[in-house]
């Protein structure tokens, strides 16, 4: 298990919206294929979306970039 | 024919008063009872279902159960109260299980399908496989939140389920009217002006028991002192006198609104020490000086309208024997003295807490075998009747069958 992983379950487990976003935006960054960085993408931007997060537009810009919204 | 029609005869409950029996005791012990006449009585009027200020800013979600059924309390972003199926149009979950603010957007705990908080499907994650968050089979515009007919007067949040009844201020037009100088803004007390009896009777008990003031000074003593029997009137608006609508095809006239109870002349208000007193509702002709009304807007709230302060009780109906009563009290001003707040609180609660007794009490002598509804005072208990009248008519009985 990777670091970002385990930060990654600590933060579900302890219901860090905040910090789910951050993480899974940087997930996306850090993935493989553009497949794997539009489902982290998706996760940052849902949990941005149910916060009213600051980062929510910039998130969803992302995914209509490659048509995933 | 009306929309429902019952099983069995009312007939004798359209009866004049002075010749009419009460519903019969199958309306307030039998399950298939409760469920048809859930349907006739309160899904198809505007019942009570909450008060806004259960959701006092932009974004507060509150969830709630009427009749069985989910439903969400929300202000939305611009502060419209709305009232939702509290369900996920994906897979039916329920979407907020606590009140809490939305901040954002509602996020279904299954599959984080979101919804913006005027209903909208926004968002529905992976529903094109990992990733993809759009497919052409699922269309975001035909899929928002379930919304519920409401209307909120006198801060009351009031919904229409089945959505069949006429506007709100159509079907009650004779009680706004009647109403018409209490139209001040209304300031909920806060968490020292609303408490829950949890009372083991049928809703409709409670109804029966706030319509009329036949039995203040037998269950209120302390009211004898200065406000008699004879100080009090009736206030009775009858299903056929209503506004009227046309059930399709049949020329079938079936009321809408109806509402009765009790008014009195020598309304005291409550006074502090040095003789502090609440600030009036303004706009109140001399009238409202000494007078005030208890009314109970059917099917299941109860009002008051005074000087002063006013209170909106709402009946939620668990089951055939036990409802639960909400009891908020609203002053004209949002900064009231907290002091004698409270002490008008418990003044109502001692009240409303010696009608415990005779409706649990009826409630238990509706298990008499043979019993047949009873019968009515016609001088002293025709707000009761009327409130029995119009239960008998949304279940489909005819007058002077």
């Amino acid at each position: 298990m990777t670091d970002l992983d385990a930060q990654l379950l600590a933060a579900h487990a302890s219901g860090d919206k905040p910090a789910l976003v951050t993480l899974y935006a940087a997930s996306a960054d850090q993935a493989g294929s553009v497949d794997a960085a539009c489902f982290y993408l998706t996760h940052a931007y849902i949990f941005a979306l149910e916060l009213g997060h600051v980062d929510t537009a910039h998130l969803y810009a992302r995914l209509a970039e490659h048509d995933r919204v | 024919m009306p929309q429902y029609q019952s099983q069995i005869d009312l007939s004798s409950v359209r009866r004049p008063v002075a010749t009419a029996n009460g519903l019969p005791n199958a309306h307030y012990t039998d399950p298939d009872v409760f469920k048809s006449e859930s349907l006739a009585v309160l899904h198809a009027s505007w019942a009570g279902l909450a008060v806004a200020a259960d959701v006092p800013e932009n974004g507060d979600a509150k969830p709630l159960e009427f009749l069985g059924i989910p439903l969400l309390l929300l202000r939305d972003k611009d502060g419209d109260v709305r009232v939702f199926q509290n369900i996920c149009r994906h897979r039916g979950m329920i979407l907020v299980d606590s009140p809490r603010k939305i901040e954002g957007a509602i996020r279904c705990p299954y599959h984080s399908w979101c919804y913006s908080t005027k209903g909208a499907l926004v968002s529905t994650p992976h529903v094109g496989g990992p990733g993809y968050n759009t497919h052409e089979a699922i269309v975001k515009d035909d899929l928002g939140l379930i919304e519920v007919r409401s209307h909120i007067w006198r801060d009351v949040v009031f919904i229409n389920l089945d959505s069949t009844a006429e506007a709100f201020e159509v079907v009650n037009a004779e009680l706004i009217a009647r109403w018409h100088e209490h139209t001040a803004p209304l300031y909920h007390g806060g968490a020292d002006s609303r408490f829950a009896l949890d009372v083991t009777c049928n809703w409709k008990l409670a109804v029966e028991n706030y319509a009329e003031s036949y039995h203040l000074p037998w269950i209120h003593p302390g009211l004898n002192s200065y406000s008699r029997l004879e100080d009090h009137y009736h206030i009775e608006q009858p299903i056929a006198s209503s506004g009227v609508r046309t059930a399709s095809g049949t020329g079938t006239a079936v009321g809408t609104g109806a509402f009765s109870g009790q008014g009195t002349l020598v309304y005291r208000q409550l006074t502090g020490d040095g003789g502090a007193t609440f600030p009036d509702f303004a706009g109140l002709s001399d009238k409202w000086d000494e007078g005030a009304e208890y009314v109970c807007l059917y099917p299941n709230v109860l009002l008051a309208a005074q000087r002063e302060h006013a209170y909106a009780i709402l009946l939620e109906p668990i089951d055939t024997n036990h409802t639960i009563e909400h009891v908020h009290i609203y002053y004209a001003s949002p900064d009231t003295d907290a002091a004698l707040r409270v002490r008008n609180t418990a003044q109502w609660k001692d009240v409303f807490e010696e009608d415990i007794g005779v409706v649990e009490g009826m409630q238990k002598g509706r298990a008499a075998i043979g019993f047949d509804g009873g019968r009515f005072s016609p001088a002293m208990d025709s707000p009761t009747h009327c409130f029995h009248d119009w239960v008998a008519a949304k279940m489909g009985a005819q007058a002077g069958a």
